[in-house]
């Protein structure tokens, strides 16, 4: 200070005008004034460490924020302290949210802060943001890059930790409901330094996979910290690159990850990722059943609508009589031979309706067998209908309900059939 | 007869499930729709049917298969090699 005391003077004797006296008061509200009327001060993230934190009995919170070069001072009020998940203590890193005033009773600066959170977590939730604005408007989130899960999935890829519940979750969902599928595990450390390039390298290999349907990305809950990986630009830039729909389930319902947004389907567990992934197996026996009862009722519709075209054809043929009638009145010869044809007609159709009818109550084998009757068969299939197609000694497979017999013809009877039931 | 006994009793029980189902989609929509006559009917129901039984046999006795990548080769070495290793013998 004494080395430039001298240099003082010099600077005001340069002025005509005599230097004009402020009193205390006026200089420190004059300071206050520059520092209200500047619009950043009043809004500002200040990182920094907290040191010597003091808690008198007014319930505000007094500290100083420091970095490796400066400190300023620091208030936190009753009220916002009250509010904060973050009590001050020393050697805390922190981002400090708030405003710079003036305090004029004793000339001093300071940070009248609003809101702490821990510096990692804020430098975190900075990176998330500026990231996620970042790919977002690259399109990666885009709806229309979204691609449909495959309905019947045949081998799952699954990038996931091999210990730990998650996998163990994922098996038993896909097992309960649809185990028809081969899941692919491509492991994987999902926590800490490691775990972006890890997770990366698990992707790419289960990408190149042949007949991969769909791929899953999961994990489970944890701290932003813990789920970083799930955030990291080369995890998500990998997830673009997949060839198949990819469903991610991070962590809890309320993680959201920037690997959710990329996925074609995001699941809220990993559990529900399963779930999402393979359809619900527990339905399909009915599926299946539906599907054969359709088949049966479009067979016995099938007949029935022939029977409605025969009976047509026969009221057409019918309708068309008179025209034959008026024939007779020419020549009686005429009328008879087209009576007779009329009629050898009807028969023919009659006898092929009749076929059809009983080809289809011959169709519910299930039934008639169940009934009690059975079938033989020759060795190729050929169904047994008359004793010369099996002589004497001939293997016979005799249809039953329950099963099959394997049998050999010992004697034969050309005459009866059907009566001999009764 | 026609296309409805293409299935050998051997592609039964290796097709993927979700073809057979497809497979039985197809038979069905045909007898619904009413173009084939009576014989190839009775054919496809006949196929049907087995396809159906085949579908239930999956079911009951599907087991759930998992692979496990690179654990042979070293986490980053495998890359597309992708020799399927089981994961843990003791599940299945």
């Amino acid at each position: 200070m004494a080395d430039f005391a001298p240099e003082r003077p010099t600077l005001w004797q340069a002025s005509t005008l005599p230097p004009r006296i402020l009193r205390v008061t006026d200089l420190n509200r004059r300071v206050r004034a520059l520092l209200d009327g500047d619009p950043t001060l009043a809004d500002v993230w200040v990182e920094g460490e907290i040191s010597t934190p003091s808690f008198p009995p007014s319930g505000h919170c007094f500290f100083t924020l420091k970095d490796s070069a400066s400190q300023v001072r620091a208030v936190i009020f009753r009220e916002e302290l009250a509010r904060s998940a973050v009590r001050p203590q020393h050697g805390m890193a922190v981002i400090c949210h708030g405003r710079v005033r003036a305090y004029e009773p004793q000339g001093v600066y300071q940070l009248y802060v609003e809101s702490i959170t821990p510096a990692g977590a804020g430098d975190l939730h900075a990176r998330y943001e500026q990231l996620r604005a970042r790919l977002a408007n690259e399109g990666l989130f885009d709806q229309d890059r979204k691609r449909p899960l495959p309905r019947w999935p045949r081998r799952i890829g699954v990038v996931t930790s091999p210990v730990g519940a998650v996998w163990q979750d994922i098996r038993n969902v896909v097992r309960r409901r649809y185990p028809l599928v081969e899941l692919v595990l491509s492991p994987t450390v999902v926590q800490g330094e490691a775990a972006s390039p890890a997770v990366v390298v698990a992707l790419k290999r289960v990408f190149a996979q042949r007949g991969i349907d769909l791929v899953i990305l999961a994990r489970g809950g944890g701290s932003l910290e813990d789920l970083w990986a799930f955030n990291d630009e080369r995890v998500v830039r990998t997830l673009v690159t997949s060839p198949v729909p990819v469903v991610v389930g991070v962590g809890h319902e309320s993680d959201v990850t920037l690997a959710d947004f990329v996925a074609d389907v995001r699941a809220p567990t990993p559990s529900a990722a399963a779930e999402l992934a393979v359809p619900d197996g527990t339905q399909l026996p009915a599926i299946l059943d539906r599907l054969r009862d359709r088949a049966s009722s479009a067979l016995l519709g099938g007949a029935a609508q022939r029977r409605r075209q025969l009976v047509a054809e026969a009221r057409a043929l019918v309708s068309a009589a008179p025209d034959l009638g008026a024939a007779r009145q020419r020549t009686a010869d005429l009328v008879d031979r087209g009576h007779r044809a009329l009629t050898a007609r009807l028969e023919r159709h009659r006898a092929t309706l009749d076929g059809v009818r009983d080809g289809l109550r011959a169709l519910g084998p299930a039934a008639t067998l169940a009934r009690g009757y059975a079938v033989a068969r020759l060795a190729d299939g050929t169904i047994v209908r008359e004793p010369a197609q099996a002589p004497v000694g001939e293997r016979l497979e005799v249809v039953i309900a329950r099963g099959l017999l394997g049998t050999r013809v010992e004697k034969a009877r050309s005459d009866g059939g059907e009566e001999l039931l009764r | 007869m026609t296309q409805a006994e293409s299935i050998s009793d051997a592609e039964l029980a290796e097709r993927p499930f979700d073809e057979l189902v497809a497979e039985l989609q197809r038979i069905v929509a045909a007898l619904e729709a009413g173009s084939v006559g009576l014989e190839e009917s009775i054919a496809l129901y006949r196929e049907g049917l087995r396809i159906h039984a085949a579908c239930e046999e999956r079911l009951r006795n599907a087991e759930l298969t998992i692979t496990e990548l690179g654990r042979r080769a070293g986490a980053t070495a495998s890359v597309g090699a992708g020799e399927p290793v089981p994961a843990d013998p003791g599940e299945r």
